[in-house]
């Protein structure tokens, strides 16, 4: 963390692995597609359209994991005060939130032919909405406030309040609304799905997961640029 | 203490004198009871039914419009600063001043939004359970709006923030609050309902003044 | 797949949704970067030029 801390150390270790992640990422996006599309079968109940889940259910990992990436993020920032740390939180936020509002998108289109209707309000979707706002939340203050100094510290707090927020909306809302899927994927007693469809849906999370961290990386780098520009004009100003 | 409780009696004094305080959230809050039934008709089973759920949103929203009451002139007149220089812990100023929202806006409308119950036709067996989760509940209610309140605190225009922020938040405490009043639905449900609202108020008993105090700080600075 | 199969367009809409969201956001993200870096260093040079 203290090595990271660093923005030329980070820079330079981001450029070196950079075209590793996209290959990487590329790479696990052809197989899981190919696994999900091609060679899983159809599901003896609900056919074609179980091929949604190899969009859907990653998109919804990504959007908690991308959420508790800021929340680690912001704790860092306020625990260490590393500059970059606030950074990492900040560029995470858009990229969550597209996940985010892929996995109600797709989570939409798989309910129509499921349940017969765009939006039931399920436990997981509800959640899943629920944690958009936060997103959105998150995002505003960013645009809000002016300086990013102060702007870093205020949404240090939101990010981890919304954090600890996570949890205890979906407990509420599962006690709301018992009449849900059990998770059925990560579960004690083993997966419940079988495996010709788990491989494909679990590469596909990998392909996801390191989607995000490419975009992720180059997000940082793009935001120390911008903060670059910013102390440049700050200093010409003070020059004048 | 001592120093604690003269906070809260001169927020408390400051927001009975102005006019702008408890009063104004209970005309608020009448507004939007009131047009709930102009919006949905007026027929009486449908409103029993969905009665405490609206009486809940009434209060979510008074408490959310009068949020931003709780720092802003503080911050402006800067009695902020000073108060961060001072010998009480600047959290527990925070806390103060949550506290006296709740004493003054949010407490008031969670007793008298069971007894307004009767505009929307709420079942006489349910008061006694609302009023109960809503004076629990709406500690929780006040605590959080002053996280969203510090927060936005600086800002021209925070009022919508405001409410992205803390809507979030208020999910879980709306969702038991209803489940406690619910009387019937099952045995034994308004007790485990209530509990866990105790819970959830504890945690945000603890969270929020951190929070606020470190939000207010990074305005300060 | 068989794209003859009930309900084959909510399947595919599920997928041309992701790739184009994936998609603007990869693009969107990308260009931001080459343009705030070659601002950056675009600046640094013309500062090192005027305060050598």
């Amino acid at each position: 963390m203290q090595y990271l801390a660093n923005p030329t150390r980070f820079l330079k270790i981001a450029n070196a692995v950079l075209p590793y992640v996209w290959a990487i990422t590329i790479g696990l996006f052809a197989i899981g597609l190919y696994g999900g599309l091609v060679t899983s079968p159809q599901d003896y109940q609900q056919g074609e359209t179980v091929r949604i889940m190899y969009v859907h259910v990653p998109a919804a990992w990504m959007a908690l994991f991308v959420y508790s990436v800021m929340a680690l993020a912001s704790a860092v920032a306020v625990i260490f005060r590393h500059p970059l740390a606030d950074v990492a939180a900040k560029t995470a936020a858009p990229i969550g939130a597209v996940f985010c509002f892929l996995a109600l998108a797709t989570g939409s289109l798989w309910g129509k032919p499921m349940w017969g209707a765009w939006w039931v309000w399920d436990a997981r979707l509800t959640s899943m909405f629920v944690l958009m706002l936060l997103y959105i939340g998150y995002m505003a203050i960013w645009a809000a406030i002016e300086d990013p100094h102060r702007a870093a510290m205020v949404a240090r707090v939101v990010a981890l309040v919304g954090f600890i927020n996570v949890p205890i909306v979906k407990f509420s809302v599962d006690w709301w609304n018992s009449l849900h899927q059990p998770a059925s994927v990560f579960r004690m007693d083993g997966p419940t799905i079988h495996g010709s469809m788990l491989w494909p849906l679990l590469v596909m999370g990998l392909a996801y997961s390191f989607l995000f961290l490419a975009l992720h990386l180059v997000s940082i780098r793009a935001e120390v640029a911008a903060r670059k520009i910013r102390q440049i004009h700050i200093a010409e100003i003070g020059e004048r | 203490m001592k120093l604690l409780l003269a906070l809260i009696r001169r927020d408390l004094a400051l927001s009975l004198r102005q006019g702008g305080g408890a009063g104004t959230a209970l005309g608020f809050f009448l507004a939007v009871v009131v047009l709930l039934p102009i919006g949905i008709g007026p027929d009486q089973a449908l409103l029993a039914r969905i009665a405490p759920g609206a009486l809940w949103i009434s209060l979510l929203l008074s408490v959310l419009l009068s949020a931003d009451r709780i720092f802003q002139q503080d911050y402006e007149d800067g009695s902020l600063d000073i108060m961060t220089m001072g010998p009480v812990p600047f959290e527990l100023v925070a806390l103060a001043k949550a506290a006296a929202h709740w004493l003054s806006t949010s407490l008031p409308l969670a007793i008298a939004a069971p007894l307004l119950g009767f505009l929307v036709n709420l079942e006489p067996q349910a008061i006694l359970p609302l009023a109960a989760s809503m004076v629990l509940g709406s500690a929780a209610l006040s605590l959080l709006a002053a996280v969203g309140a510090a927060v936005t605190v600086g800002l021209r225009r925070g009022g919508l923030l405001v409410s992205i922020l803390v809507l979030p938040l208020y999910v879980p405490v709306m969702i038991f609050g209803l489940s406690a009043s619910q009387p019937g639905a099952a045995p034994g449900l308004t007790t485990a309902s209530l509990l866990i609202l105790a819970a959830i108020t504890l945690v945000s008993l603890v969270v929020s003044p951190l929070a606020s105090a470190a939000a207010l700080r990074s305005y300060l600075k | 797949m068989d794209f003859s199969a009930n309900h084959i367009g909510f399947v595919l809409a599920s997928y041309a949704i992701s790739v184009l969201m994936i998609g603007g956001l990869i693009i969107q993200v990308l260009r931001r970067d080459r343009k705030l870096r070659a601002e950056a260093t675009r600046l640094e040079a013309q500062r090192k030029a005027q305060h050598p």
